[in-house]
């Protein structure tokens, strides 16, 4: 994908969401309750509008530049595996989030850290990942809980059976 | 011990190619809550003192810089050790850092005081002014496109809006969400920032780059009484350049070590010798980069400004620990900005004994595979922002913010405008607010001010230069 034809999306995009952010604090946020001062409101919509003047600009910049100009502004190409590594990583940061709460540290940390060699680094021996996740909870364990005496979550079962 | 721990850390993930001591600082700010605020600020100087030096490492011994501080020390760095002279070039690299860094904090001590006696007498209209000033420097940091940089910058300050209104209590864009009242937790955002980008690269590159090669039996030595005395006085100009750049909010490290080496280069007797491993094309930009830490913490310390993304963090950081940067943190806080300076020294100690006689752990280190160092770091990523308010609604919000700065990344709209957006937005509008209830809504306040208008003339100062070089650098590649 080319720098400008990415903009001629970006552009509208930032639009778009400029948009829905007035639209949002017009609707949301309650304005200021004198005239001689600004409000809560005041600012959330000044950011709204300079957002949508970015957005414009980012536009007509990406229809107006010379193609001499695009052709230099090569964008590397998205490939699957990196959508796939990009939505792997999201998707374990948020199964850690939610495993770390209900199941507890000693049990979601090493089974993220496997799910993460095995799924998302493929190719990786067994002994590597049984080593590094037990390795990085014990530390992680040793900093957290016993030098910084920060508590980590032990975790429930009770959302499995109520 | 704090400084000893952070300068470690510092030097070793700045050592790495690929990782950023912003994100060390970033990840580090969660150990330092059980702290006091001294050692905790001392830790997180000695991560961004050791990561601007450990960068020279990789440099030298890969010709990848592990810092963007460090790329032009690979010009010459990185041929002396194809000569076999890596150890002669990390003693001179190590001891040129040091001085750079210590010749900027005592230009910072002499500084720092003045700087915030003047400050001290600002009402809301020249604090408004000032933070628009800092704010500037996204410009600076926006790196290939203004408008992209401003996006960033609006973009952090939308995040800012997020949570309770402090001067009216009102609740902004929560939507009944209890754990948003308290806003876009300042730490977490920047850990999903700046380090969920950098361990997805890690796993994308995975199984692509070749291992690099490393010369063996590597060992720093210590530089000859003549190569310094030859040296010296390109060391203390590099340190004046290093330290003055640093002062300019929005300019930086790499832009330091150029011109330092630039400088070298044009005023050596032998100019033809660069690039093919002359020592002074290592201590030039060292020195400079080094400056560079010294030269931040003036805006920082005394104006509450941060010049870059790790002096951002820093600031993050005092304002985690109840430092409130600008120039009453002279008056309430004297003994931590002395405790600081020593830091400061210490950290450089343990830099000169970490280099000159650890390297090995170095080599060590920049022998681990990224992906398996990504690995540990996604874990701390989780459990630093659980452990800010044992909250999972926090390791949500961060993987949330990693997504957007990956994104933004992929689409070159820069990181660091979004964390100073966020840093310096609440002050911003706080100050606007208060100049209008003071003024009763009238606009003139901002104008009647002699350094409010000073500062608005360097805002546009500074933004009108960088359109004219963006203008300068378009022109150049159509010709």
């Amino acid at each position: 994908m080319q720098f400008d034809r990415l903009d001629r999306w970006l552009g509208p995009c930032l639009m778009l969401l400029a948009v829905t952010w007035l639209w949002l604090a017009y609707t949301y946020i309650p304005g200021a309750r004198s005239e001689t001062e600004a409000g809560p409101r005041a600012f959330p919509v000044l950011l709204g509008f300079v957002l949508l003047g970015l957005g414009a600009i980012v536009t007509v910049s990406a229809f107006l530049a010379p193609r001499e100009a695009r052709a230099e502004k090569k964008l590397p190409a998205v490939m699957r595996r990196e959508v796939f590594i990009v939505a792997g990583t999201f998707g374990l940061l948020m199964l850690y989030g939610f495993l770390l709460e209900r199941a507890g540290f000693v049990i979601s940390t090493p089974l993220m850290i496997v799910l993460t060699m095995r799924v998302l680094l493929r190719g990786m021996s067994w002994i590597l990942t049984a080593a590094l996740a037990a390795g990085t909870t014990l530390c992680c364990w040793l900093l957290f809980a016993v030098l910084l005496e920060a508590p980590l979550p032990r975790g429930s079962w009770r959302w499995l059976f109520f | 011990m704090a400084t000893t721990l952070g300068t470690v850390v510092g030097l070793v993930i700045g050592s790495i190619p690929g990782l950023t001591f912003s994100m060390a600082l970033a990840l580090m700010l969660p150990f330092t809550f059980g702290m006091q605020p001294v050692p905790a600020i001392a830790m997180l100087l000695g991560v961004f003192v050791g990561g601007m030096t450990g960068g020279s490492v990789s440099a030298i011994l890969l010709g990848i810089p592990g810092t963007p501080s460090a790329a032009a020390t690979v010009f010459d760095g990185y041929p002396m050790a194809l000569q076999g002279k890596a150890g002669q070039a990390l003693g001179a690299a190590v001891m040129a850092s040091a001085f750079g860094g210590l010749f900027s904090l005592l230009v910072m001590i002499l500084l720092l005081e003045h700087v915030a006696a003047v400050a001290i007498k600002f009402g809301p209209a020249e604090i408004f002014a000032l933070v628009l000033f800092g704010l500037s420097t996204i410009c600076g940091l926006a790196q290939e496109s203004m408008v992209r940089g401003l996006v960033a910058g609006v973009i952090g300050l939308m995040l800012m809006i997020v949570g309770l209104d402090e001067l009216d209590g009102v609740a902004r864009l929560t939507f009944g969400t209890v754990q948003l009242q308290q806003g876009v937790n300042l730490l977490v955002a920047m850990i999903g920032l700046f380090a969920v980008p950098q361990v997805i690269s890690a796993f994308i590159d995975h199984g692509r780059a070749a291992p690099a090669k490393m010369p063996e039996n590597v060992r720093a030595q210590f530089p000859s009484m003549k190569d310094l005395r030859d040296r010296l006085w390109l060391m203390v100009r590099c340190a004046g350049i290093g330290t003055g750049i640093g002062a300019i909010p929005g300019t930086g490290g790499p832009i330091a070590a150029f011109l330092a080496y630039d400088h070298a280069r044009r005023f050596s007797g032998s100019p033809q010798n660069f690039g093919k491993g002359e020592l002074s094309g290592v201590v030039a930009p060292e020195t400079a980069n080094n400056a560079v830490t010294g030269g931040t913490m003036i805006p920082l310390l005394s104006l509450g400004i941060p010049g870059d993304p790790a002096t951002a963090v820093i600031l993050g950081g005092l304002l985690i620990h109840g430092l409130h940067p600008g120039p009453m943190l002279f008056r309430t806080h004297l003994g931590t900005i002395y405790a600081l300076y020593i830091a400061i020294v210490l950290a450089y100690v343990v830099i000169l004994i970490v280099q000159l006689w650890g390297i090995r752990l170095f080599v060590r280190v920049l022998q681990v595979p990224p992906h398996l160092l990504a690995v540990c770091i996604i874990v701390l990523c989780v459990l630093g922002s659980y452990a800010i308010r044992n909250s999972v609604f926090d390791v949500y919000l961060m993987g949330i913010m990693g997504l957007i700065g990956y994104l933004f990344q992929r689409i070159r709209i820069p990181i660091a405008p979004v964390v100073l957006g966020l840093v310096l937005g609440e002050t911003l509008e706080q100050q606007y607010r208060t100049a209008l209830i003071l003024s009763e809504g009238s606009h003139s306040i901002f104008f009647e001010s002699g350094v409010a208008l000073v500062f608005f003339a360097l805002t546009a100062l500074t933004v009108g230069l960088q359109v004219w070089s963006a203008s300068r650098r378009r022109a150049a590649v159509q010709a």
